[in-house]
């Protein structure tokens, strides 16, 4: 991810937990999570560039390799919860106390696909292998 | 019955709702398809493709043949403010277009996919 990506995604992140209550909830997506039973049809040898691009849609970026190129798919599925244990106490306390838990697991992943230089894949693999992430604002 | 439960689930929830909020933000030019469609494989030179979608975003080298990227984010965040807890989502999705041009001048790919499309605001963070 882009520097700048990182930055809006910070700010928003600020603008949407701003008004906050006693828990939050938040799930932050960048384009839609690629799972391997969605590159199943992929067969290095074979798949070319088009094909790929047909069922997955265009990459997020092209780079040139010393065999050939590779395309890089880029998503995130962020899951943030908080709770703020304080929060129940503003009814009877004089002052505003803060309790909060909070927890946030960036689901950052890339789908890496290379080609040979006449665009037929030579291998696929994830950036890394995610299992699915829980909403725990628990941290500890 | 069906009508009653879905008053009452709306009474509730406007008693509990604080509020909502929607916010967007966009980064980048709209890729236009029209001027995507008009560009030939093998026919459309390098000035024409330029003077279709204007500069790139980026210019890479790709075994000795340039890409010319071009891209556009859009988010759309969607909350839903309770009184005890706020539901918040944000989806950001891009739009990309990759046009290869050879070392003759002339466009040899095109690859583009409008992503944005289908990016709807949403306030439910759980399931998909």
């Amino acid at each position: 991810m882009l520097p700048w990506h990182r930055t809006i995604i910070a700010f928003l992140l600020l603008v949407i937990i701003g008004p906050s209550s006693g828990c939050n909830v938040m799930r932050i997506t960048l384009n839609t999570p690629i799972t391997p039973g969605d590159v199943a049809f992929i067969v290095p040898g074979q798949t070319t560039l088009p094909e790929v691009v047909e069922r997955l849609g265009s990459p997020d970026s092209l780079n040139n390799t010393s065999t050939g190129f590779v395309s890089i798919y880029r998503f995130l599925d962020m899951k943030y919860a908080r709770v703020n244990l304080g929060w129940v106490a503003r009814f009877w306390s004089p002052v505003d106390p803060d309790l909060i838990f909070s927890r946030t697991g960036f689901g950052t992943d890339a789908l890496q696909v290379f080609y040979d230089k006449n665009g037929v894949v030579v291998e696929h693999s994830f950036l890394r292998h995610l299992k699915e992430l829980q909403f725990h604002p628990y941290p500890f | 019955m069906t009508i009653f439960r879905s008053l009452l689930l709306l009474a509730t929830l406007t008693l509990l709702a604080q509020g909502c909020a929607f916010s967007r933000g966009t980064l980048g030019d709209d890729i236009e398809t029209d001027a995507v469609g008009t560009i030939k494989k093998g026919v459309t030179t390098k000035t024409e493709a330029l003077a279709l979608l204007g500069a790139p975003d980026r210019i890479l080298p790709l075994n000795g043949r340039d890409l010319y990227q071009y891209y556009r984010y859009d988010a759309k965040a969607g909350s839903l403010l309770l009184i005890l807890v706020n539901f918040s989502r944000l989806s950001v999705k891009s739009d990309d277009l990759f046009v290869i041009i050879n070392q003759t001048g002339v466009v040899e790919d095109v690859i583009s996919s409008k992503r944005t499309e289908n990016l709807e605001f949403r306030f439910w963070p759980f399931g998909e």
